[in-house]
């Protein structure tokens, strides 16, 4: 029973601590999905694949959203044409590289800025390097899922203008369902397979039309997104609370201790930490935290880095952008990267 | 669909809506509650609770509009045009549904401080004379029978020599650990330290030679100690110890943590 108090409590803390951010995080990309004019920012994206990943891991300073929500705004992107390298440069950092997770971690680490610093530094590099070795491969398409590798083929990136006519009143029923979250629907609700109707195909449009609509109706279109995503993303957060504070009841950091204290197996106890924990890159540096006492900077480094790349909690999100095997390529790299470098700082650095 | 079924899909069309309301309203209410009773304290840093006001705030402020938005709907006999069946992660409703659940427990069960088995766990033994690398306040200057327990701790970590603070006299407040490695005189008194949520607590704390035995201060009993620092050989080791003159029980205090 003093268990269950104590787990209770902890989860509590999680969330309410969270639950700011949260709300946050959401205001903020609501307001983005319908403020800012995706298409121009396509435009504006280079051309060659190591400069593209790099740009492309950047993008979350405009889109700041955390794990969850990266994955339909990738998606989204990758429809409209934006080179590879960069949809997946931005689907792997920008859960790191955003204002508001910046801010959190600043939050947490007050007193150990290298952490900040490497933070961003290390999951920029990752990613980059990630997105680039992606772009090697020419044709993406048996990577993808089947319904999304079939939309790019047959619609090539057309002209912006053109697009936008006639769309307009399509969209209108569309968009009162509108949601970034539901763009994964097609494939994880069972209707996969059916080739003609992709979720998405007519969503791509409703950010660029949602700057035609009149004022009312995009907040009242903004207080639907905020609901939905806040439904979503704080059912997400408790799940993930709420195995967060079973671990830190059920295994005493002592037993967490014993998995590792020596430069690799720390980096590698934090790295199994992170996929299975699943929280949101918002709080995750709080979480880190709590290990800060007892785990090498090296491994803490790990999991802030790894962590908002790759976890449980989003693998089902990640399954609507790429088949199993290409996630399995996005796993391995983007664990083998976080280990070189952090192992790299723990025997060399700090 | 037979026409039961369209009722009771019409329904449920009409509720969710709903319960995705009370459940982001309960939320922010709950927020609100744990400031007005203190129980915030609990849960985090003093620093961050301007974050989770306005948060709650927030939170009521987009329930409210929310609820506006579908009393006017409901109304005007309209459907609500926030359509459930687009949900990849739950099913319709589950979202809310946890949220709400989760709100709910929260008004029913409080949260609790904790104590010297969460202390144990968290391996206070090891932190006998070392907490974290960084100490986050320091003020060498104080008297020392002003010096909180975390204040005693702080300073042991910037010179951790015991024999420089022998003698020096000591008051402070913390509450009782039984650790294994502690003879049936000697007790732990520690805090829990807290840097931005109870998630990130640790325990620190000095050992206590009380000349009696300890049972009659059982674990988590919060006791005000006062007497003279001295260096001790505990479990092989030389460690700072707080020579009781005196101890007096003590109520919890409002705010159990040290930051």
């Amino acid at each position: 029973m003093n268990q269950l108090n104590n787990g209770f409590t902890l989860f509590l803390s999680l969330l309410v601590e969270a639950m700011p951010f949260l709300l946050l995080g959401v205001l903020f990309s609501s307001l983005l999905l319908f403020f800012i004019d995706e298409r121009k920012l396509v435009e504006k994206m280079p051309k060659n694949a190591l400069l593209g990943a790099l740009v492309g891991s950047m993008i979350g300073f405009l889109f700041p959203v955390c794990e969850c929500g990266n994955v339909p705004v990738a998606r989204r992107l990758l429809m409209q044409g934006v080179p590879t390298p960069v949809a997946i440069g931005f689907l792997l950092a920008a859960p790191t590289i955003n204002p508001i997770v910046i801010w959190a971690t600043w939050t947490a680490f007050r007193d150990q800025p290298e952490i900040v610093v490497l933070r961003i530094v290390l999951s920029l590099a990752s990613a980059t390097i990630i997105g680039f070795v992606f772009s090697l491969q020419q044709d993406l398409s048996p990577f993808l899922q089947p319904t999304l590798a079939r939309y790019i083929k047959y619609n090539p990136p057309p002209k912006p203008e053109s697009k936008r006519k006639g769309k307009y009143y399509q969209v209108e029923e569309q968009a009162t369902a509108n949601t970034i979250l539901q763009s994964g629907t097609y494939i994880l609700g069972g209707k996969a397979g059916r080739s003609t109707k992709i979720g998405g195909i007519k969503q791509t449009n409703i950010a660029t039309s949602n700057l035609n609509k009149p004022f009312a109706d995009k907040l009242r279109l903004l207080l639907d997104n905020i609901i939905q995503e806040l439904r979503e993303l704080g059912g997400v957060m408790v799940l993930g609370s709420a195995i967060a504070a079973a671990i830190q009841v059920l295994a005493p950091r002592e037993l967490i201790l014993s998995l590792g204290a020596g430069p690799i197996t720390s980096i590698l106890a934090m790295l199994i930490l992170a996929a299975v924990v699943s929280i949101c890159s918002t709080v995750d540096s709080f979480f880190a935290l709590s290990f800060a006492s007892t785990f090498t900077s090296g491994s803490l480094l790990a999991f802030l880095v790894f962590g908002p790349m790759i976890d449980i909690k989003g693998v089902g999100l990640m399954l609507s952008i790429f088949k199993p095997k290409a996630l399995l390529y996005i796993f391995a790299l983007a664990g083998q990267l976080t280990l070189l470098f952090t192992l790299f700082l723990n025997l060399h650095v700090m | 669909m037979t026409s039961i079924q369209k009722q009771k899909q019409k329904i449920k069309n009409q509720l969710l809506p709903w319960l995705d309301v009370i459940a982001i309203t309960a939320w922010g209410i709950l927020m609100l509650k744990y400031w007005f009773t203190g129980k915030l304290n609990l849960l985090i840093h003093p620093d961050y609770f301007w974050l989770v006001i306005v948060g709650a705030i927030g939170l009521l402020i987009v329930g409210f509009f929310k609820g506006i938005q579908l009393w006017q709907q409901c109304r005007r006999y309209e459907a609500p045009n926030n359509q459930q069946q687009h949900i990849n992660l739950f099913p319709p409703g589950w979202g809310s549904a946890l949220l709400l659940t989760t709100a709910i427990l929260g008004f029913i069960i409080t949260p609790r401080v904790f104590a010297s088995q969460i202390a144990l766990e968290r391996g206070v033994t090891e932190l006998l004379g070392a907490t974290r690398a960084q100490p986050q306040a320091f003020r060498p200057t104080i008297r020392p029978e002003e010096r909180s327990l975390i204040d005693w701790v702080r300073t042991l970590n910037v010179y951790p020599e015991p024999d420089a603070y022998t003698g020096q006299k000591v008051k402070v407040q913390g509450f009782v650990i039984h650790p294994p490695e502690l003879d049936q005189n000697h007790l732990l008194l520690a805090r829990f330290v807290i840097t931005c949520c109870a998630a990130d607590g640790y325990p620190a704390g000095l050992p206590v030679h009380l000349g009696e035995n300890r049972n009659q201060y059982p674990p988590d009993t919060w006791v005000e100690v006062e007497g003279q620092m001295f260096t001790e050989n505990i479990a092989n080791k030389r460690q700072l110890t707080i020579k009781a003159s005196s101890l007096k029980k003590i109520p919890q205090p409002e705010n159990p943590y040290s930051y």
